[in-house]
């Protein structure tokens, strides 16, 4: 007789728990990536390679790496997660046969 | 089918573990929010410098090339979680983690502003009036204020706190810096505020994996269902072997005070994060019904089913061996760090230049790093060649305290020494400090014979 306010969360909907999962998980990755990339590289000196021109602060040059390891981690997994939500299942062929 | 989280409205507990947590909360906050204002010899004692790619941690000044004391730290970490989740359960999840104390933090505000867990409730349900608004809106004020500080200490890790505070009096802070404070404050805003249960629920890796280093000797809450059921309300005067009911009486108090919003009476289950909260609600019933304490308690698998828990298994000298070695890894390797680093890069433009007199000359640069904290003045020298000499170069050069000193130099040796590739090394020796020496291996080309 529990009362069902008392029974806290009901779950996520999957899509929701996709979502920030993946956005959670590459943040993460890349804090780490980050940390390690800069650790052997200068971004002042990384900058030059790219544009001469260009005068890139090192502020700048490690946000636009984080950003950049947050965007290609978060691409890895949303597209394995997303691949792995929708592959077939493998009962439905058993099911069908 | 999709059904959207409903809101956990944690009740408030006093007892020994929400002392416990209480003190646990406010030291570990109390830590982030006063390092940075630590000074150290003039200067912020804890500071990660990114613009200056210079760590300051108390007196020791640590470098990009430092790196790998990072990780090895960052293993030891990693490490010691497994040791003490596998030795005591989720002590972590429940006393030490970030989302938990800042979640603890923000439910203080909650609780300040709008009330205990039946009047949240109700204000939640009741209409739009004047209160309700005041409530919330200076609930959303402290919240709000205390995110943003959070971000401002942040940020304070990596720019000198004082210069910070001084920007934001004067309107005036960087793009970036003010980008990540507002970042970090959002984040703190979000999880701690709205995300709470849901990020150890469905975000956190380690609630997945930390079973893995469960055995039926760790430290759980556990609810003594031998002992507690079958479960009933009873009259105090009613002694329960007589009515045929356990211990617990189905008070739901330990189900209210879940702060993911579990009944712990069901067993061992992942969203548990160990915060004890039960075993106060529990204890506290126990109390007044004048049953003995301890019906939802610490204990191990073992324990419940009446066998001894080991404390020394193989587990824990695996886990504790390499906690041991890794720890003293670090502290041998960082007693042994020189405090002078010298890098050689040889000039790729060219291979050679011949010069009169039979000589050939390569061209380097040479980079010194002083990693001490005070200005020291080095001599440079150069063997691996008869009559090997540079030129351009002073008897004794000044680098900075923490300073890196970038030197072209030209090495020059008698073609009949110097025929095809010959291993050089140089050298640089502290004046005031003749064993403080370090070598750098390099190459030195001249013509083929």
């Amino acid at each position: 007789m529990i009362d069902e306010e008392y029974r806290g969360a009901k779950q996520w909907s999957r899509d929701k728990q996709a979502v920030f999962t993946v956005v959670w998980i590459s943040f993460l990755s890349a804090a780490i990536a980050t940390m390690v990339f800069f650790a052997v590289f200068d971004p002042v000196e990384l900058s030059g390679y790219f544009d001469e021109a260009r005068d890139l602060s090192r502020d700048a040059g490690y946000a636009i790496g984080f950003f950049f390891f947050w965007l290609l981690c978060a691409f890895c997994s949303g597209v394995t997660a997303f691949l792995i939500r929708t592959a077939p299942k493998r009962d439905a062929k058993h099911r069908r046969q | 089918m999709y059904e959207s989280a409903k809101k956990i409205y944690p009740r408030e507990i006093g007892g020994r573990f929400d002392r416990l947590s209480k003190l646990a909360t406010i030291s570990l906050l109390g830590l982030f929010y006063a390092v940075p204002w630590l000074l150290w010899d003039g200067r912020q004692a804890v500071l990660f410098d990114l613009p200056e790619r210079k760590f300051y941690l108390l007196g020791l000044t640590l470098w990009p090339q430092d790196f790998p004391y990072l990780a090895l730290l960052l293993i030891i970490a990693a490490l010691s979680l497994f040791f003490f989740t596998a030795l005591a359960g989720r002590l972590w999840c429940g006393f030490a983690c970030p989302q938990t104390v800042w979640t603890e933090a923000f439910i203080w505000m909650e609780q300040f502003t709008e009330g205990t867990r039946s009047q949240r409730m109700k204000l939640d349900k009741a209409p739009w009036s004047f209160t309700k608004f005041r409530k919330k809106a200076s609930k959303q004020f402290l919240w709000i204020t205390f995110s943003m500080w959070t971000g401002f200490t942040f940020v304070a890790y990596f720019t000198p706190i004082r210069e910070l505070g001084a920007e934001i009096l004067a309107f005036n802070v960087g793009g970036w810096t003010l980008f990540w404070g507002l970042f970090y404050g959002f984040a703190t805003y979000g999880n701690a505020g709205y995300m709470r249960e849901q990020v150890c629920k469905y975000m956190c890796p380690y609630a997945r994996f930390q079973s893995a280093m469960f055995d039926k000797d760790t430290l759980i809450i556990s609810y003594d269902e031998r002992r507690g059921e079958p479960r009933g309300s009873r009259s105090r005067s009613v002694n329960p072997q007589d009515a045929g009911l356990g211990d617990c009486i189905d008070c739901q108090l330990c189900v209210q005070v879940c702060p993911t919003g579990i009944d712990i009476r069901e067993g061992l289950q992942y969203e548990c994060i160990a915060c004890a909260a039960c075993i106060d609600a529990c204890d506290s019933i126990m109390d007044k019904m004048q049953y003995p304490r301890g019906l939802v308690r610490y204990t191990t698998e073992h324990n419940l089913h009446n066998d001894e828990t080991r404390i020394l298994r193989p587990r824990m000298f695996v886990y504790g061996t390499l906690l041991v070695i890794l720890c003293g890894a670090l502290v041998t390797s960082m007693a042994m760090r020189k405090p002078v680093i010298l890098d050689v890069i040889r000039d790729r433009n060219t291979l050679y230049r011949e010069l009169p007199n039979d000589l050939i000359e390569n061209i380097y640069t040479i980079k010194i790093i002083n990693q001490g904290n005070a200005p020291r003045r080095f001599g440079l020298s150069v063997s691996g060649i008869e009559g090997i000499t540079l030129d351009g170069v002073a008897d004794e050069v000044l680098v900075d305290g923490g300073g890196v000193l970038s030197l072209p130099v030209r090495a020059r040796a008698h073609r009949d020494n110097a025929s095809g590739v010959s291993e050089i090394e140089f050298n640089v020796e502290a004046v005031d400090d003749a064993s403080l020496v370090m070598g750098e291996d390099s190459r030195f080309i001249g013509p083929t014979p």
